[in-house]
């Protein structure tokens, strides 16, 4: 029996309809010893690259088409491409996506782009109007319809589907035969296809979970098509049935006929993985991109523009060393053509400054002076020891990946500017969307009609992981053990949620991924306009990399945002500009506060972990941030390579000697291996072969099972260079234990620029920093936190005032007396003395963004209309609505302008005056949203007699306006509670022993659970209490009495044990956790009643 | 499709015992009588609804298949006993596995 070839086959990229991957219908027909399979997905080409690879590994003839709407939204047909025309179908599918948003294919469309068209075979289904026609026996019809897209299609041909659907409609037997007996009469081409949408006959309910997820409906018999589950992945032998059963009953012998004309027309649209897919291709932009007439000016432009920027950044000595390398890396640049991609990525950098829009390199690439010197990078890569061989060799396969961090506020503009620049030769990348625990669900459960209430419970538990282990993570949920997980229909609705793993859900933009090449973009990839307006190739980043697009990550960083808010507020109160890429490196007073672990806003190291490790490692230097950053890692601290860097750090541990050559490389680490860039010197000093070899090397290493070879290839390449037996052995089990877990140095280095700057300016413009962190929250802390860590530096926080508060949050000199700032203690055993900021002088003004429920278009016409007279003239010109201007009065916005500091009116008086004024505006105003018209004079403003509102209320409203507290810190009113019960600052606890059983307090920052690999769950509670911030650790021991009041409440008094962990290192390892409140009750009900016992 | 419907003077299927060597009906046994098939006029398959069986909790669950879709396949057969020729339809349920089957035309 000869093999049949699906031509007519939807994937899960046929989203919310198709039920298997890829890959899963590439291994059934290799299964079924089909010799070719094609994938035509509903109105998308995003399987394309996964399908064809899965193609070629398993020895199957791909065939790419695609299922779209022809004519009407109504009528779809499927369109092949055929063997060497991909391109031809990829750029129709591109004009279709740019000139509607649904994707419908129009005679118009068709017309004008012929050229395209005439290299691509149509196939009219059951669901064309061709089908429609010869259904309803207008066959003149029928015939006048397949002759309209006669000349415009390289073929065409009526496909036959049966379903084996009782009766005659769509999808029939009959059905099928009348379309084949349409095409014998008038002597069309007619296939046979089985429309595939699922793997087996028993994927039907996951088919009828998805229809009724893309309608968003539920299951029921009304709202179910689906008549029984044919459309599955047939073998050879059930088509050959299929076809004789169509043929016979429109009258032939037998299916030959329709299988034969099946197999030609697969024939024709057979596709080569590598000439018209491009698998292994390479695409860099072309030469005239950068006005460039060829190669060879291409590389004299990089040549010069690298010449130039090293006479600007090297002098003396080490221009010497940096010449030589810059000729290595453009030697080696020159044989691997990627000149271009340099050039293209530097000028992209430069346009982003142009537009003052900070950038910084991330990523490997940081290791090339090239990318230094052209000013992609900022970390300077010859002194810090970072390698070019580690970002990009002649060896190695790959393409090189330079990522760029900008600012996040202004990340768009760079986009606008590549795609004015390199228009059709970039565009965005997509990213696939799939089927995780959480939607598949919600959408199970939507589908089933299971209450809303059971199936949010249920979803809201899941943590992030694949559907397929849903069963264990239910098992496992405390908070799910009342739920009767047993009924059937919970049981089905998991099943069901487990088969939908994985599949695609929808293709959205990559965060942050563009590609660029060369003018054929458009013959590589089909494209699409995405929800943000940009062009959007249909692959995904490993997509595009396997058919050799270069792509550029543009990542937002709101840190880089955060440092120009604070560089732009810094001139601005200083009256001149700073260059923060330009201070030195080696501040000692940056290091201070560092070292101080008050780190809160700095990039990188504000994290409860991280601020104990600083405090553990007291970093001194630039190159100490490096290793910061690269041991803060599961796998470092897995693998415990911390404790004896920091033992032979702080001189507890005599520093392993291995060799004097290993010496130099080994050193910066305290003689433990953290970098990539130690294990490639390593391997190449100990062997003698070049640095570019002993990174692949590397790589090989990286792999268990690559092990073996490099260990057999290890020691007699070391033992010949003269190293003993003891040496290469010792050598080796480092490289083995640690080649997996070290870290690009090159990376590290990259971050640790930012997490400098960021410190220099928390160090150096403590109020213009913190101004900025608040503005652009690049961190993981709340704002009132950020708040409090600029209270306790002595900075004034100035209540939002409707005359002086922008949109964000702007310093101002102040001579107004605030608390002195935060000293580090000093005990025996915390190092030497720290210099820390004192920022006394300086306030923050709260900005009118804050205001819950205030719109950007109510900002900025508040601020438009300044200054104000009072509250009436606020009220009469601003254009605020009543609740903001509420919500404005309350948190003290008008206290100035009334100056009730000083006159005997309150803010009570202010809310009736307020009053007022709208009862006399009438109910006009409710009308206009913008401004109030007043019919008679405003009404006076005048003391009522009542009492202004308490402290306490004053920090109620600016927690429900603002969600922060600002004129006071919460835990001020439990201020003489806590003195009672001796309860500890956070800033106090280093004058206490390790082991010292204290009590502290303070709102809830962070609850983290991290996965531990143990099973056990470790909670790390964050609280601040006005002094800083307290770490707690629960291990599991104590979970059981205080988990709950961990995760519900947000005012803590907790007990703890400390630990001291370095010079400044503090952890507190919980041994109780109570609601702050209740105690403070409880304490009260003691204190009066007189009652004897502790406070427990 | 009303042409497809069963009329209302048609028996309910009852079950019966049906010879199928190869998956296709050849032979079965109606009201007590052997009957031959001449010809297969049409034949479908179908299923769904499997939701309501679960509400039902008439869902008949097998080791290899959790979900009881209902599936049916159909032949519409044209079957005589010694010579008499009329129509049957012939229904494998494929969860239980047994045959049920009705005359579409009046028996002889």
């Amino acid at each position: 029996m000869k093999s049949f070839t699906h031509l007519r086959v939807a994937s899960g990229y046929s989203f919310k309809y198709g039920t298997a991957h890829a890959n899963q219908l590439v291994e059934r027909a290799a299964e079924f010893e089909m010799p070719a399979l094609a994938l035509t997905d509903i109105d998308t080409m995003a399987g394309a690259i996964r399908f064809t690879k899965s193609c070629e590994a398993s020895g199957i003839a791909p065939i790419l088409g695609i299922n779209l709407s022809f004519v009407q939204k109504k009528y779809r047909v499927t369109l092949l491409a055929q063997g060497g025309h991909l391109d031809s179908l990829y750029r129709l599918v591109t004009e279709i996506n740019s000139s509607s948003s649904d994707g419908l294919l129009t005679h118009a469309l068709l017309e004008r782009f012929s050229q395209y068209s005439k290299n691509i075979l149509i196939l009219h289904g059951p669901e064309s109007q061709l089908a429609q026609a010869i259904a309803s026996r207008k066959s003149a019809e029928a015939l006048s319809i397949f002759s309209a897209t006669r000349g415009l299609f390289a073929d065409q041909a009526v496909e036959c589907v049966s379903h084996l659907i009782r009766g005659d409609g769509p999808l029939s037997t009959s059905y099928a035969a009348r379309m084949l007996g349409f095409a014998r009469d008038n002597q069309l081409p007619a296939i046979l296809s089985n429309a595939v949408r699922m793997l087996d006959r028993s994927d039907g309910p996951v088919a009828d979970v998805l229809d009724a997820a893309r309608k968003l409906v539920p299951l029921s018999s009304k709202t179910v098509n689906r008549q029984n589950s044919e459309a599955y992945f047939k073998d050879s032998s059930a088509m050959a049935h299929l076809a004789d059963e169509i043929s016979r009953l429109a009258g032939e012998r037998d299916g030959k006929t329709l299988l034969n004309t099946t197999t030609d027309w697969a024939a024709r649209a057979i596709l080569s993985p590598r000439k018209d897919v491009g698998i292994g291709e390479i695409h860099l932009p072309d030469p005239a991109s950068l006005g460039a007439k060829n190669q060879i000016e291409l590389a004299a432009q990089l040549r010069s523009r690298c010449e130039a920027g090293l006479s600007r950044r090297y002098v003396g000595a080490k221009s010497v060393v940096a010449a030589s390398r810059l000729e290595e890396e453009l030697s080696a640049i020159r044989t691997l053509g990627y000149e271009s991609y340099f050039l293209t990525v530097a000028d992209i950098t430069d346009m982003s400054r142009e537009k003052g829009i900070r950038v910084a390199a991330r990523g490997s690439g940081a290791g090339s002076l090239i990318c230094h010197v052209l000013g992609i990078s900022g970390v300077e890569p010859i002194t810090h020891g970072l390698l070019m061989e580690r970002f990009c060799s002649p060896l190695r396969g790959e393409l090189p990946d330079i990522d760029i961090d900008v600012e996040s506020a202004r990340r768009l503009e760079i986009y606008g500017a590549i795609f004015e620049k390199y228009g059709q030769r970039c565009a965005t990348v997509s990213m696939v969307e799939t089927y995780r625990s959480r939607h598949a669900i919600r959408d199970v459960g939507a589908a089933l009609g299971i209450s809303p209430m059971e199936i949010d419970l249920i979803a809201k538990s899941m943590p992030h992981i694949r559907s397929s282990n849903i069963p264990k993570a239910l098992a496992n949920l405390p908070e799910l053990k009342h739920l009767n997980l047993d009924t059937p229909i919970l049981k089905m609705a998991i099943e069901l949620a487990g088969r939908l793993d994985s599949l695609p859900r929808h293709l959205s933009m990559h965060p942050c991924a563009i590609v660029l090449a060369d003018s054929k973009l458009g013959d590589c990839a089909p494209q699409q306009i995405n929800a943000s307006g940009y062009p959007m190739v249909q692959f995904d980043k490993d997509d595009v990399e396997a058919i050799g697009l270069l792509k550029l990550d543009v990542l937002g960083v709101r840190m880089q945002s955060a440092i120009s808010y604070t560089l732009s507020e810094i001139e601005r109160i200083e009256g001149k500009p700073l260059d923060i890429d330009a201070i030195p490196l080696d501040d000692k007073q940056t290091f201070d506060l560092i070292k101080s672990t008050r780190t809160l806003g700095i990039f990188q190291i504000e994290s409860p972990g991280q601020r104990e490790l600083v405090g553990k490692f007291a970093p001194d230097t630039f190159n100490d941030l490096i290793i910061d950053i690269s041991l803060f890692r599961p796998g470092p601290v897995k693998s415990d390579m911390i404790t004896p860097f920091l033992a032979t750090r702080h001189g507890l541990r005599i520093r392993p000697r291995i060799h004097e050559d290993l010496e130099d490389i080994l050193r910066e680490t305290e003689g433990v291996v953290v970098f990539h860039e130690q294990v490639i010197r390593i391997i190449s000093v100990m062997t003698g072969i070049t640095l570019a070899e002993a990174d692949e090397k590397r790589r090989q290493l990286g792999d268990i099972a690559n092990q073996q070879a490099v260990c057999d290839w290890f020691y007699p390449a070391a033992l010949a260079r003269g190293y003993t037996d003891l040496v290469v052995t010792e050598v080796w089990e480092i490289l083995r234990a640690f080649a997996s877990f070290g870290f690009c140095k090159a990376h590290a280095a990259a971050f640790a620029l930012p997490t400098y700057q960021s410190s220099w300016l928390k160090t150096h413009h403590t109020a213009a920093f913190l101004a900025g962190v608040l503005t652009h929250e690049p961190g993981m802390y709340p704002k009132r936190v950020i708040l409090d860590e600029a209270r306790q530096w002595g900075i004034k926080l100035a209540a939002i005032d409707v005359n002086l508060s922008d949109a964000t949050y702007r310093v101002e000199r102040t001579s107004d007396v605030a608390r002195a700032p935060y000293l580090a203690p000093d005990v025996a055993s915390s190092g030497e003395p720290l210099k820390l900021p004192d920022a006394r002088g300086f306030a923050i003004r709260m900005a009118l963004s804050d205001i819950d429920g205030i719109d950007s278009k109510e900002v900025e016409n508040i601020i438009s209309g300044r200054p104000y007279l009072d509250l009436a003239d606020f009220v009469y010109r601003s254009g605020a609505s009543r609740p903001t201007t509420q919500s404005l009065l309350m948190v003290g916005a008008f206290d100035d302008l009334h100056k009730l500091a000083t006159s005997n009116l309150n803010r009570r008086d202010l809310l009736l005056h307020l009053q007022d004024l709208y009862r006399l505006a009438g109910s006009k105003s409710t009308t206009s949203q913008s401004q109030m018209t007043f019919e008679l004079q405003p009404p006076r403003l005048e003391p009522s007699g009542l009492p202004d509102i308490t402290a306490s209320e004053q920090v109620k409203s600016e927690i429900d306006i603002l969600g922060m507290d600002i004129s006071s810190h919460l835990l001020e009113f439990y201020g003489d509670f806590l003195n009672k019960i001796g309860a500890v600052r956070s800033s106090d606890l280093i004058k206490h022993r390790s082991g010292t059983s204290v009590l502290v307090a303070g709102v809830k920052v962070a609850l983290q659970t991290p996965p531990v690999r143990s099973g056990r769950r470790v909670m790390f509670l964050t609280i601040d209490d006005g002094f800083g911030c307290n770490d707690i650790t629960f291990f599991e021991d104590k979970q059981a009495d205080f988990a709950s009041t961990l995760r519900n409440s947000w005012l803590f008094l907790v007990r703890g044990e400390i630990r001291r962990t370095g010079p400044r290192g503090i952890s507190l390892l919980g041994t109780g956790a109570w609601e702050l409140a209740i105690s403070y009750e409880k304490w009260r009900n003691l204190a009066v009643y007189g009652a004897s016992g502790t406070h427990e | 499709m009303f042409e497809e419907s069963i009329t209302p003077i048609t028996p309910d299927p009852i079950s019966a015992r049906v010879l199928a060597p190869e998956g296709e009906p050849i032979e079965f046994i109606y009201n007590g009588r052997k009957f031959h098939i001449h010809a297969i006029v049409s034949r479908w398959r179908e299923s769904g609804g499997w939701w309501n069986r679960i509400s039902d909790g008439k869902n008949r669950v097998t080791e290899a298949n959790i979900f009881d879709d209902g599936a049916r396949a159909i032949w519409r057969v044209e079957a005589a006993p010694e010579g008499a020729l009329s129509t049957f339809e012939i229904e494998l349920d494929e969860v239980t596995k047994t045959w049920l089957i009705r005359p579409t035309s009046r028996p002889l």
